[in-house]
């Protein structure tokens, strides 16, 4: 039998079983350090920086092809597409004007009770990549990035209501954790009443739901659910969800609403990353006065 | 005519004295990364989880082959980058890998001496093992829930590895045993 070029004659290393303890620990050291601290993102970028190309360069025929498909349409779709797509245009500039108007007039009753300024938004438009093979959470790659400007914790929204949010940044591409993970919740406004909630996600692609609920809150079938801003993190009005049904409290002293979400989550490929620009409101200065002495026993 | 063309020209399969000569460096380790590589194809989204981890096989393969190429280190630098890839928290894929790489290694005398078909009856609880390692060490490491539907993957992966490893045997030139 012929000695293998690699195999050196005499062998002088740890045995199998004490490497393999070495690697293992040192793996959840790592696993440690990057679920506490953000000390291994710089390592994470770069091999990504490295993945995208590769992934980007194996998904191009896929998009080709389905490009190539997309020219085959008949002349008659596109005439019936653009009939509607004008129908369509026509009825949201007349909501467009009805909405100028009313901005106008929101923005002179708030100077007038002296509130602050509604928060400005502006958005990134994105596609969607694909979706992370992740087996924990639900999350999708984006094609803008840092070097786009975005900024972890932005909203992502698309034409019919909120997708996710922002929760990690590559050089060129960005995760975003969709609406519908489980660790995922948005502060929302029942539209009907004003009734604020929070609406979190279940894991499953279509249900979102409103955990512990008051066993008496006015919340039924039907009512939509907009977000209400008082997070900083959403903008306040993006349409977030629509209720099913509510379950009347059982085994718990809380009722829960099953909602549908609005947005197309994990349906379109289209989205637009919102650059909320917070205003904070001022501390007002402290009136120097006398200080309350002998309050404390 | 046609037996000269094969004195020089290089054979496709290899054959008689080239069976003998091992699988080079680059070869193994380019076939790693090209498990890798099918890694990142472009899966439908809908069916993520079953797809089989092909850089395990590939690695799992060469580890059973040659162990001096494919070990424990480069198992744990594999792991990391799958890590990265699917982008769960970084060692969580590494430690599955160096476990996986760890368990073929010590039982690699009995497995090299099977065939593909036999492999795969005794690797089926790695591949599934992995999976499950991941899924586990996952919600240890603070994910809310794991997708158990992800274990699939590692069964596909136990159906894929006797084609893989028969047209790999067969590629690269594995020298047969007399028994077989």
């Amino acid at each position: 039998m012929s000695r293998t070029p690699q195999a050196p004659l005499f062998v002088r290393e740890m045995g199998l079983p004490a490497r393999f303890g070495m690697y293992a620990l040192l793996s959840l050291l790592i696993a440690l350090v990057d679920t506490r601290y953000d000390a291994l993102e710089g390592a994470r970028s770069s091999v990504n920086m490295v993945l995208h190309p590769v992934r980007a360069a194996l998904a191009a025929p896929w998009d080709w092809f389905r490009e190539v498909g997309g020219f085959f349409v008949t002349h008659g779709e596109l005439q019936a597409e653009n009939l509607r797509l004008s129908e369509e245009r026509s009825r949201l500039l007349i909501l467009q004007q009805d909405r100028q108007a009313l901005a106008v007039e929101n923005a002179r009753l708030r100077n007038l009770l002296s509130l602050p300024e509604r928060p400005g938004v502006v958005g990134v438009a994105a596609e969607i990549l694909t979706m992370a093979a992740d087996p924990f959470s639900r999350k999708v790659i984006i094609n803008r990035g840092q070097t786009h400007g975005l900024v972890a914790g932005q909203p992502v929204i698309d034409g019919a209501g909120l997708v996710g949010q922002v929760t990690r940044l590559y050089p060129l591409t960005a995760e975003v954790t969709l609406l519908t993970d489980r660790d995922q919740g948005a502060p929302v406004l029942n539209m009907r009443n004003g009734l604020r909630v929070l609406v979190s996600g279940t894991g499953s692609d279509n249900l979102l739901e409103v955990r512990f609920l008051d066993m008496h809150a006015d919340i039924k079938a039907g009512d939509l659910l907009y977000t209400s801003g008082i997070d900083g993190v959403y903008p306040a009005g993006i349409p977030v969800a629509e209720v099913v049904r509510t379950d009347p409290p059982r085994h718990t002293p809380f009722a829960k609403a099953v909602c549908r979400p609005i947005g197309g989550v994990g349906r379109f490929r289209q989205v637009v990353v919102l650059n909320v620009q917070t205003s904070v409101p001022a501390v007002p200065a402290r009136q120097p006065g006398p200080r309350p002495t002998g309050a404390r026993p | 005519m046609s037996r000269g063309g094969e004195k020089t020209g290089k054979a496709f399969l290899p054959k008689g004295e080239a069976v003998v000569e091992p699988p080079s460096r680059t070869l193994v380790w380019g076939l790693i990364a090209f498990g890798l590589v099918l890694n990142l194809m472009p899966w439908p989204d809908g069916l993520l989880w079953l797809v089989p981890d092909f850089a395990l096989m590939m690695l799992l393969y060469w580890g059973i082959r040659m162990p001096r190429l494919a070990g424990l280190g480069l198992a744990f630098a594999l792991g990391l980058v799958v890590d990265v890839e699917r982008s769960l928290h970084l060692g969580l894929n590494a430690l599955a890998f160096t476990a996986a790489a760890f368990v073929v290694l010590s039982l690699r005398r009995r497995l090299e001496k099977f065939d593909a078909l036999r492999q795969t009856l005794q690797l089926a609880p790695v591949f599934v093992g992995k999976e499950a390692l991941v899924l586990t060490l996952g919600l240890w490491f603070g994910h809310g829930e794991s997708d158990w539907r992800w274990l699939a993957g590692g069964i596909l992966a136990a159906l894929v590895w006797v084609p893989l490893a028969w047209s790999l045997d067969r590629l690269t030139g594995r020298p047969v045993e007399p028994g077989e």
